[in-house]
């Protein structure tokens, strides 16, 4: 089964006119500022308060404009903040059969192996082009000088910048998606085999930890750990807080393991950029600014939305970078109770800001594995 | 041997190149899922259109101050 929502589609059509609008306008009105005061300002030796008098329907236009790019602005705004907690949006579903979502899974893989060869077989480092441009137009730009030529000064300039632009905008730590699945993949493996060994039945469930200021015995200070809880039997009941003290892994009373959970890095590295510690922010601000994490400064995914409810917090993630860990292919069980490292991360920042113990009650992935959407569960007590 | 260009100029080609480079990241920055794979820092593509366009700016507050300077 796959879903499709056909508010974001037009949802992403008026952001982007909106932000066409806005730049329009205020390319336009600072021309108009450059040519009503500053040319007559060099050229006619005007006072600013004299050009400000003579262009009045100038400075009229121009500051219309400004305040519409003000107005659009604040518009642009609240459609980011509504497609970041969205209302239940009516999805329409279409069924497939399983035969065509097994061609269509093949068929993104044929696509997926040809693209990386077309990759490999067109791929020209940035850098070579950047130093390319950078000698060119330091080139024309002595040529410039000894021919005193203002094109071949504009061009050589244009030429120098846009090369030393793609040496210092070039992406220094592009890491491609396989390698990262590639090395996620042996943990959950690890993982699915402790399990199947122990025969265990419970629920994973993330136990926040104490936030890192508040003073504890030493003999305690293990509780300032995010662990995962994996009870032998499918129950809900919280290990003995000593024996979670003494990080150890395997927890008598009641019968479990605990383990750090996969996401916890990420979720330190969500704090990092969010610059804010997950046991003490707002949920409004929590709500408002981990799906620009995502999306914006990590680029985990293409799309991430959050909508909180009273006990399960429904989360919509498109186009993670970890979604391949979900395929029957990889048959891993663990991915799904645990989450993988994204979801972990939001159910750690989600176990930390509530302070409540949560648990992925449901995890429910589109045909393509483009969409994963989770409920997490908050546990009282 | 001079440089041909004045700073007039200069400033000309700042604001020109500010505008460019602040649409390519505003552009970039609102929809990153049709650049997935386009290796680029957005981040610093955004400095740097904004340092032009504070740069620009700066011409043309001299500009306003003390236009027999430039």
């Amino acid at each position: 089964m796959t879903t499709l929502s056909d508010q974001k589609l037009w949802r992403l059509g008026t952001a982007k006119a909106i932000r066409i609008l806005q730049l329009l306008f205020l390319s336009i009105a600072l021309w108009f500022i450059y040519w009503s005061h500053i040319y007559e300002l060099t050229y006619w030796n005007k006072t600013l308060l004299e050009s400000f008098q003579s262009n009045f329907p100038n400075v009229l236009v121009y500051s219309i404009l400004i305040i519409a790019v003000i107005y659009l602005e604040s518009q642009s705004k609240r459609h980011r903040r509504i497609s970041m907690v969205p209302s239940s949006v009516k999805t329409r579903e279409i069924s497939m059969s399983t035969s065509s979502v097994k061609s269509l899974e093949m068929l993104q893989k044929e696509n997926e192996q040809l693209k990386h060869e077309l990759m490999k077989s067109k791929k020209i480092p940035s850098n070579k082009i950047g130093i390319a441009l950078v000698i060119v137009g330091a080139l024309l730009l002595f040529a410039s000088v000894r021919t005193s030529s203002t094109i071949l000064a504009f061009i050589g300039l244009g030429l120098t910048f846009w090369g030393a632009l793609f040496l210092f905008a070039r992406s220094t730590k592009f890491v491609r998606i396989p390698i990262l699945d590639a090395t996620a993949i042996s943990s959950y493996i690890t993982l699915d085999r402790i399990i199947d060994d122990l025969n265990y039945k419970g629920k994973p469930i993330y136990i926040p930890p104490y936030p890192k200021e508040t003073y504890l015995p030493e003999y305690l200070e293990g509780l300032k750990e995010m662990v995962v809880f994996i009870s032998a039997k499918d129950s809900t009941t919280m290990p003995n807080i000593e024996e979670m003290a003494k990080k150890r892994f395997l927890v008598k009373n009641p019968k479990g393991i605990c383990i750090s959970p996969p996401g916890s890095g990420l979720a330190s590295l969500f704090e990092k950029e969010l610059r804010a510690d997950f046991t003490k922010i707002d949920q409004e601000s929590f709500y408002d600014g981990l799906p620009r994490v995502i999306v914006n400064n990590l680029e985990l995914a293409s799309d991430f939305t959050i909508e909180a409810g009273k006990e399960l917090i429904h989360v919509k993630i498109t186009n993670s970078f970890y979604s391949n860990l979900y395929s029957k292919n990889q048959n891993l069980k663990s991915v799904h109770s645990i989450g993988c490292p994204l979801t972990s991360a939001v159910t750690c920042a989600l176990a930390k800001t509530t302070g409540k113990r949560v648990t992925i009650s449901k995890t429910k992935l589109s045909p393509d594995l483009k969409t994963v959407e989770i409920w997490y569960q908050l546990l009282e007590g | 041997m001079q440089f041909p260009l004045s700073i007039s100029d200069i400033t000309l080609w700042i604001a020109v190149t500010a505008m460019i480079l602040l649409i390519t990241s505003e552009l970039l920055t609102s929809y990153s899922e049709q650049f997935g794979d386009f290796p680029i820092d957005k981040t610093r593509l955004r400095l740097v259109a904004l340092i032009l366009g504070a740069s620009f700016m700066a011409t043309v507050l001299l500009r306003a101050i003390t236009p027999s300077i430039i």
